[in-house]
């Protein structure tokens, strides 16, 4: 090879041609993807995302939490997912839709994340689980702080034990907008696409 | 009893001669930040089996961690580390000395420095959790730019070389220096700057991840293995008439593989379809590479040991890519240790162990004298290959393990962690080694490069075995 | 015995010059070499038509068409519109309890008020002849009516057709789809088709009488 304006065409080739197909490609079919709307339900989904759960989805990328945490679920047929109650149908693109920057992780270190508000979680309990950690899940104490109590018990204060007499804990404003968040982690709906996912895989069963 | 080798004038050339410091600079920094990954991947490794150690450290937390380790490693030490070999071999091959010196020693300085500013900003604000783009965006225009000015001494070396035939080793150093800024700047106009709707920032992350290492660290490393393999071992490459057609096939079928670990997920089917398919079409990129570089399998040099070890991991990398994007055998390995082992393959395998072989092969005619101290280097190779094939293998089967047991709903993620404590114990030892002997040619190199440069003639004498005669 | 070599240096076999000169002839690029053009071994031949049949075959097969909404790579999207069916019960329910609707003067259990507005629940009407409600709905009722034995005349039932609320055919079907076998009602279901056929035939008219209707079979 000696001609030097070939060999950069076609570098540019080689990125433009795959830029096209799978970035334009891409974004052409669910760029503008919007909500469905339900005549049954007479409502849209998905539902739009909070104000707290955006605040809270910066923490979740703050930490990296996607390093340990996926929030896709996959298709019945493909591994276990919904033997382990992390959703009833494969996730599909217009589920995230309204998130600013959908965190679909690439790590299964702890359990998939993407219906958690659809499970038997509260929001005391997720807490706890922040600032205690358990099992491969590190402590996040540093999402909390550790206060005198003033006269009596803050209705904020966290229940754990291991906390000197006379101090609480309370959870940051980034440990709540957290926990906001992960609460709003829900897709209940059954949308047209996903219906189409779920009968393939039973057929080919 | 070693035997001492005999130097030839040619070795240091003036594109040593007028190029040494920013060159030098580049692989120097290189070394500094895989010490420095190096250290940030052994704490997030360490983490992985002990969730509290550091824990309480916000800098440390394990997803930081993580994305500080891969950005230092990543950005740190295969980028210095691939373009100051390719500036090196563009240099050498054009025949003429490094035109831009000055640009490369800046555009180095700014690099650099903007990496670390970047890596602070993560470490204290939190990363961007985009794989392979953790940093920032101010920090990465910084680098484009820093990119740019090292990119021009390679280009202003291509362009002002005396044959006008080029060799493979150019065409991939070229491609290398082109590709990245476009790959960067677009993926970061979607995902940062202008970010795309929901699941296509997943789509262009996965498109810009493997171009990184498709169009960028894989050309890096096969310019340095092209040309380190027949210098070393004096022959021309066997069936070399088909190397147009591996370098074509893996630029052109590369960056296609984005998908890869999108498969299943939330995006139209085509998307992951595209990419097993061109995981598999790849492979014959891969066939070629391995027909051209087997004469390092030869060995001889510790040099060229590591390059043959490098090329068996790249190798075996495309394999196990391919074979694992099928469904059959993602349904076990995706979003287990093992696509880390992959990963890790790739980086710490291939790239990281040319990268060393090269090195190894550059410094003394950079510097003008050879390797300090040879037990050193001994160490490190040793350390090297049994680091991270313990890396590699272990978290290959901590996935596995972690695989098959996501795939039973009987198992809790308590039991998936005990059963994969013990082999995330052997890829912290392996991390550990790595470090080690990473840290032993990092003393290595500034015993070597510490000393006065000599200049001129005196440089080839310095080479020549003892007593010999001039 | 061979010795290992010093692994502080290693000596370069080739000058780059040799190096370049030797890969381009390789090339078949030299200008005064006759061009050295080898056909590609059969075993490189092979693998590459091998890795185009099954790229082919794989794509064929598990693109799902290329389509958006193909999620399932086992799946082909699904010709013409994907028509989501909706439960008429349920949606004529939601349609019945819509403030404003029907719930607000027939109550949610279909009580209706007495003397005011008629009962749904076992009304000889609502179970009556399907022609007769959809005019109904279509057109309002005005005057007395008779319902389960008592009088009902001094509200006027609005329109929900054209002329009032405007609802199209389907909500007008699920609503009294709903209605026929709520609270024990046993009257069949409606179809849209149905509507469309009252409406079509009597057009546009005022609010129907209780005379009006009866003559309906």
């Amino acid at each position: 090879m000696r001609n030097g304006a070939i060999l950069f065409l076609g570098l540019f080739a080689a990125l433009a041609l795959s830029w096209a197909g799978i970035v334009v490609g891409s974004s052409d079919q669910l760029g503008r993807l919007a909500p469905y709307y339900d005549e049954g339900e007479g409502a849209s989904f998905p539902a739009g995302f909070p104000g707290i759960a955006v605040r809270g989805e910066q923490v979740y990328r703050d930490l990296n939490c996607a390093s340990c945490h996926t929030q896709q679920v996959r298709r019945a047929g493909y591994g276990n997912d919904e033997a382990r109650g992390w959703g009833t149908r494969q996730s599909v693109a217009r589920d995230y839709i309204f998130q600013p920057a959908a965190q679909l992780g690439a790590a299964r270190i702890g359990p998939d994340l993407a219906n958690l508000g659809q499970r038997k979680v509260d929001r005391e309990g997720l807490l706890r689980l922040l600032y205690s950690g358990r099992g491969a899940m590190p402590a996040y104490a540093f999402l909390f702080e550790k206060e005198r109590i003033q006269g009596q018990l803050s209705s904020h204060a966290l229940d754990v034990s291991g906390v000197e007499p006379g101090w609480q804990v309370v959870a940051t404003p980034r440990a709540e907008a957290l926990v906001s968040y992960l609460l709003s982690l829900s897709s209940p709906y059954d949308y047209p696409e996903a219906k189409a996912a779920a009968s393939a895989g039973e057929e080919k069963k | 009893m070693t035997q001492t080798a005999s130097a030839s004038p040619e070795d240091v050339t003036a594109v040593e001669i007028h190029g040494r410091l920013p060159l030098l600079f580049l692989l120097g920094s290189s070394l500094l930040w895989l010490v420095l990954g190096g250290l940030l991947a052994l704490v997030a490794g360490i983490q992985l089996h002990a969730p509290g150690f550091l824990a309480g450290c916000p800098v440390l937390s394990h997803g930081r961690a993580e994305a500080l380790a891969e950005s230092a490693l990543v950005y740190g030490w295969l980028a210095n580390a691939g373009l100051g070999l390719s500036l090196w071999i563009l240099g050498r091959l054009g025949g003429e000395p490094l035109r831009a010196a000055n640009w490369v020693g800046v555009g180095a300085l700014f690099w650099n420095a903007a990496l670390l500013y970047g890596i602070c900003l993560v470490a204290v604000d939190g990363a961007t959790a985009i794989p392979l783009a953790e940093l920032p965006r101010g920090a990465q225009i910084l680098m484009v730019f820093a990119y740019a000015a090292i990119g021009v001494g390679g280009v202003l070396a291509w362009t002002g070389r005396r044959r006008p035939a080029m060799y493979a080793s150019q065409w991939y150093a070229v491609a290398a220096l082109f590709l990245f800024p476009w790959l960067s700047c677009a993926a970061q106009a979607l995902l940062v700057w202008s970010p795309a709707r929901g699941v296509l920032q997943a789509v262009v992350a996965g498109w810009y991840g493997q171009g990184v290492w498709t169009l960028w660290l894989a050309p890096l490393t096969l310019a340095a293995a092209y040309y380190v393999v027949p210098k070393s071992t004096g022959k021309s490459l066997p069936a070399y008439e088909f190397a147009p057609l591996g370098f074509w096939c893996l630029l052109f079928v590369g960056a296609w593989t984005g998908g890869r670990h999108l498969i299943g997920g939330p995006v139209p089917a085509w998307i992951g379809s595209i990419a097993i398919v061109a995981c598999f079409l790849i492979l014959f990129h891969y066939v070629i590479v391995g027909l051209n570089l087997r004469g390092a399998f030869a060995g001889g040099s510790a040099a060229l040991r590591l390059v043959s070890l490098g090329l068996l991991a790249y190798l075996l990398g495309g394999l196990v890519a391919a074979v694992t994007s099928l469904h059959g055998i993602s349904e076990v390995t995706q979003f287990t240790y093992f696509d880390e082992a992959e990963r890790q393959l790739a980086f710490a395998g291939a790239a990281s162990l040319t990268f060393f072989g090269a090195i190894y092969y550059a410094v003394p005619r950079l510097t003008g004298r050879p390797w300090a101290w040879s037990g050193l280097v001994r160490l490190h190779v040793g350390l090297a290959i049994l680091g991270t094939l313990l890396l590699v293998v272990a978290l290959a089967g901590a996935g596995l393990a972690q695989g098959s047991d996501l795939n039973n709903p009987a198992f809790s993620f308590a039991m998936i962690a005990a059963d994969t404590r013990g082999w995330l114990l052997a890829a912290s030892a392996g991390q550990a080694l790595l470090l080690f002997g990473n840290f032993l040619l990092l003393v290595n190199f500034i015993k070597s490069t510490a000393c006065p440069f000599y200049a001129g003639d005196r440089v080839a004498q310095s080479l020549r075995p003892a007593g010999a005669s001039a | 015995m061979s010795a290992s070599p010093d692994p502080r240096f290693t000596p370069a076999a080739q000058s780059d010059e040799a190096l370049l000169e030797a890969h381009e002839k390789l090339l078949g690029r030299q200008p005064d070499s006759g061009g050295h053009y080898s056909l590609m071994p059969l075993g490189l031949l092979f693998l590459f038509s091998g890795l185009i049949l099954f790229a082919a075959t794989y794509l064929n097969r598990y693109s799902g068409h290329y389509a958006p909404t193909v999620f399932n790579e086992n799946s082909v999207p699904s010709s013409g519109e994907a028509e989501v069916k909706v439960d008429p019960v349920a949606m004529g329910k939601r349609l019945f309890n819509t403030p404003g609707a029907c719930v607000q003067c027939h109550q949610a259990a279909g009580t209706g008020m007495p003397g005011v507005y008629p009962p749904l629940a076992g009304s000889e009407w609502a179970q009556g002849p399907a022609d007769r409600v959809i005019h109904i709905l279509l057109y309002g009722l005005q005057g007395p009516i008779t319902v389960e034995g008592k009088s009902f005349g001094t509200a006027v039932m609005p329109a929900f057709g054209s002329a009032g609320f405007n609802w199209s055919d389907d909500k007008i079907a699920a609503v009294l789809t709903y209605v026929r076998q709520e609270w024990g009602n046993k009257g069949g279901p409606i179809t849209a088709d149905q509507v469309q056929a009252v409406r079509s035939k009597a057009g546009n008219r005022a609010a129907m009488t209780a005379a009006e209707l009866e003559a309906i079979k």
